[in-house]
């Protein structure tokens, strides 16, 4: 019974895959180079004289691979239990298929040489034509012949390579069935055999007692200088990690107890930094203790497998341990990263080791009775154990109260959910362990301990890219500081920064994190980088093929081609328009022109490098059309629209216009709007479409020059020759008076209380008006005021046309005597 | 808009295609080739005038000439009086 397939086999397979990656790079390398070496080489086969020279140069190679695939079908046979050696034989067997295929594309020079060949000399002549010469017929002859033992050695490569793929086929039904049965195999619990198990237990111990002795014993004869060697390797080692760890980054992962409260990203910070540092100082030490024992000799077969699961045991459980510690952090709650009192935080840690701690020496038991070759019942009886014993342990974790409550402090159970799910993980190996499946018991305990370490970890990863995500998180460590400091950036651009950084971290932990579990899960590497390939690469939904890889590239190419143009644009307008004394209107038509143009390749460019093909694109933009055509009428008429006033430039950036009762100087041309800033500051989008068909005034088309007219009314009291000379003086004196054209006076006109003049001048740049115009009307009250001459109010004479003249004179008359005899009345009393 | 950006997603997908070979018959009758691709062979039938994307990982083909040839994935191959040329 083989009860240890999956649970931390693949984990410390996992690290075997990556040396493995590692190596399969080493040697990729080296062919590249050797394949490079090889080149130079080519000629050779191309001559007629090495005419089966591929053949023969290839047929050695043929002949091993042949061989190779033969001892492959025999350990395929040998091995078919064993879980691992079918996922190395099945990485094994791609290489071998890879090879194949190379054998087969290594013809095909040959062979284009041959069928171009052939072709040159044309078909055997047919019966009753001339006989072509004997050495053509020869050539064909060979020709032919070579052709047809290339054909002959390809079809057998073929024929390999099909039975590789069909082994590997094989090998992936062959583990699938191994690994249901190891899931659904029953084992008879007999519980009256314990006595029996305790005296094979008694036997194990000895077995394994005497095996470490007399290992001990020929370690102290004969390599106790080797041993001592290597623990001081790997202790020195250690320190220098643990010591140099703590100097270098002990600042980021030692708590500082008097921090009152730590900001949630330095919390996780330090969480991270504290397991990784902590573990890896551990790893680093198991690692190197194990590498130079083995290095020394000093391992035998038996004992090395037993050091290689102990050490890999120590360290899985030391980093649940640590992690745990991280999380939970029972000594110092203002650090912790979950809401746990400290009490049953503790108590929480205990019981988290434990279980991982049972799981690793169930584990490593294993090993041992492996190694001691004890019967099945013991292995049986020590799994039941140990799972009962972690189904014990985790159900004491749910249990557990120990959330605290965030406002009140008070100390409540896990949520339901997480309860409930408890329960059931801690039910099934214990139900399976005592029904007789300990082979799902104990898959199930490992991956709980295993997948639980790991989901931690990511779920540290995702909290970590949160928070990295929160608005002005970075600025508040001393990262981000430094970052800001160092490149200068504002707090936006670091709160963006903060943005990326988070995604980057998503990403991350998805791609290191999803890897992991599926390991964990009994997925092999090979598979793994055989799907990713894939998804990368292309693969096919329907008849729809999407290539992950190619989509990227075509981002990446896009950005890059955009960003050229970007530079371009700016190069050409900083360096070389602005040297050529180019119009700062034609400058902007350029550099629009070439931005679009630009964005245009750039689209282009992205969407063939996606793989995506360009015809179809126009079947769809075709049929696009049509609904574009209705839809977006105004908006292509502005696109349009502005297409042609880059071409045509009617105005550029910086031109006075009118139009449509707006004014104001044009501020940007853009393809569907214009924007035109009035007088007021009053920013106006203006259609595109508006400019073409509508008039539109521009004061400074082809030049800046402009008429200005200042109107003044004098009195007829003042000699109009004067006021004439008067003002052509004033408008003279004006520095920014242009003197061709010249000022010019009009006599306008004779209204009834003014001589009306005009005094019409031209200015070389029309945006001075309005100062001209204030200095001149300046200078004309004061010449105007020393010359005596006048600007009349208003004058009006008035007459009064009254048809009744006479009637009013009597009345007045009539009334003026009333009066002066009423006033006579009264003088005389007194005179009396 | 949205429904129009869908529109152009799922166009821009269907038009993509990546690092499969491909072959184009160029000759007026249909031409059946055996690709040897995994564990098995499969005939292709490829039509007159058609192009047919097959072989993703690499694989063998034998034309219906009697020409074999070893392709990685990527080639184009082209078929014109029978004959296959690799691009």
């Amino acid at each position: 019974m083989k009860l240890s397939m999956y649970g931390f086999e693949p984990v410390i397979s996992s690290f075997r895959h990556y040396f493995l990656a590692f190596a399969l790079f080493f040697v990729i390398a080296i062919q590249a180079n050797s394949t490079l070496a090889q080149t130079p080489e080519q000629p050779s086969l191309a001559s007629p004289v090495a005419a089966s020279g591929i053949v023969a140069e290839q047929r050695p190679l043929i002949d091993d691979l042949k061989k190779q695939i033969s001892g492959y079908q025999q350990k395929f046979k040998d091995k078919a239990d064993a879980d691992a050696a079918l996922a190395d034989l099945r990485l094994e067997l791609e290489a071998t298929a890879k090879k194949l295929l190379e054998i087969g594309v290594s013809f095909r020079p040959r062979l284009t040489e041959i069928n171009s060949r052939l072709e040159q000399l044309g078909q055997p002549p047919a019966q009753g034509q001339p006989a072509e010469a004997q050495i053509v017929t020869d050539e064909r002859t060979r020709l032919t012949t070579e052709k047809a033992e290339i054909n002959a050695v390809l079809g057998e490569t073929e024929d390999q390579l099909i039975a590789v793929n069909k082994m590997i086929d094989a090998i992936g039904d062959a583990r699938r069935e191994l690994f249901a049965n190891t899931l659904s195999q029953r084992v008879d619990i007999n519980y009256s055999l314990g006595s029996e198990v305790a005296g094979a237990y008694g036997r194990e111990l000895q077995t394994m007692n005497q095996r470490i002795s007399s290992w001990w014993r020929f370690v102290i004869a004969f390599k106790w200088q080797s041993m001592l060697a290597a623990a001081a390797m790997a202790a020195v080692t250690a320190l220098v990690l643990l010591i140099g760890g703590q100097r270098v980054l002990g600042h980021l992962y030692l708590r500082d107890a008097t921090i009152e409260a730590p900001s949630y990203l330095s919390r996780l910070a330090v969480a991270f930094w504290s397991t990784l540092m902590r573990s890896l100082t551990v790893v680093v030490f198991l690692a190197t203790t194990y590498f130079f024992l083995d290095y020394f000799n000093v391992l035998r077969e038996d004992i090395a497998s037993l050091f290689y699961t102990l050490f890999s045991v120590i360290g899985i459980v030391y980093f649940v341990h640590v992690l745990a510690q991280a999380v939970i952090c029972p000594g110092a709650p203002n650090w912790r990263l979950v809401r746990v009192a400290p009490r049953p935080g503790r108590i929480l840690m205990v019981l988290i080791t434990a279980t991982a701690t049972i799981t690793g020496l169930d584990y490593l038991a294993d090993t041992i009775n492996q190694i001691a070759t004890s019967p099945l019942s013991l292995t049986v009886a020590k799994s039941l154990f140990a799972t009962i014993l972690v189904g014990l342990l985790i159900f004491s974790i749910a249990l557990l109260k120990p959330l605290e409550d965030q406002e009140t402090g008070k100390i409540k159970p896990w949520p339901k959910t997480i309860r409930f799910s408890l329960y059931l993980i801690a039910l099934l190996p214990v139900v399976a362990a005592l029904l007789g499946y300990i082979g799902l018991a104990r898959f199930v305990s490992q991956q709980v301990v295993i997948n639980g370490a790991v989901v931690v970890t990511m779920y540290l990863g995702f909290l970590t890219a949160r928070a990295v995500s929160d608005e002005n998180a970075l600025s508040g460590t001393v990262l981000g500081r430094a970052i800001q400091t160092r490149f200068g950036m504002d707090d936006t651009a670091l709160d963006q920064l903060g943005l990326v950084a988070s995604i980057i971290i998503y990403v991350f932990v998805l791609l290191l994190g999803i890897p992991v579990i599926l390991l964990l899960w009994g997925f092999q590497w090979s598979e793994m980088t055989a799907w990713f390939l894939n998804v990368a690469t292309g693969f096919q939904i329907g008849s729809v093929n999407i290539s992950l890889v190619a989509i990227a590239i075509g981002i990446l190419l896009f950005a890059l081609f955009y960003a050229f143009t970007r530079w371009f644009q700016r190069w050409l307008d900083i360096k070389v328009m602005a040297r050529g004394k180019l119009d700062s209107g034609v400058r902007n038509s350029i550099r629009t022109a070439v931005g679009y143009l630009g964005l245009g390749i750039a689209g282009v460019i992205g969407i063939s490098a996606a793989g995506i093909n360009l015809s179809s694109l126009a079947l769809v933009a075709g049929g696009l059309s049509l609904g574009i055509g209705f839809g977006m009428q105004a908006i292509v008429s502005n696109f349009v629209s502005g297409l042609i006033l880059l071409a045509e430039r009617p105005f550029k950036v910086g031109d006075w216009i009118e139009t449509a009762g707006v004014g104001g100087i044009v501020k940007k041309i853009s393809v569907r709007a214009t924007e035109v800033e009035t007088f007021q500051r009053q920013s106006i989008i203006i259609p595109n479409s508006s400019f073409i068909n509508g008039n539109v005034g521009n004061w400074t088309h082809r030049n800046k020059l402009g008429r200005v007219e200042i109107p003044v009314g004098v009195s007829y009291k003042s000699d109009p020759k004067r006021v004439y000379d008067v003002l052509m003086e004033i408008a003279r004196a004006q520095p920014l008076v242009l003197k061709n054209p010249e000022p010019f006076v009009a006599f306008k006109a004779l209204t009834s209380s003014t001589m009306d003049f005009e005094l019409r001048v031209h200015l070389a740049d029309l945006s001075n008006s309005g100062t001209v115009q204030n200095e001149i009307r300046f200078a004309m009250i004061d010449r105007f005021a020393e010359e005596g001459i006048e600007i009349p109010y208003p004058a009006r004479d008035v007459k009064i046309n009254l048809d009744e003249a006479d009637v009013l004179i009597e009345a007045l008359t009539s009334r003026v005597k009333a009066e002066l005899a009423a006033d006579a009345k009264k003088a005389k009393p007194k005179s009396v | 808009m949205n429904k129009f950006a869908v529109a152009i997603a799922i166009s821009l997908i269907s038009a993509g295609s990546a690092f499969a070979a491909s072959v184009t018959n160029g000759d007026a009758s249909a031409q059946t080739i055996v690709v040897t691709e995994g564990s098995s062979k499969t005939e292709l039938q490829i039509g007159a005038g058609e192009t047919v994307e097959f072989c993703s990982n690499g694989c063998f083909v034998t034309f219906s000439n009697g020409d074999r040839e070893a392709l990685t994935g990527g080639e184009t191959v082209e078929i014109k009086g029978g004959k296959a040329t690799i691009k």
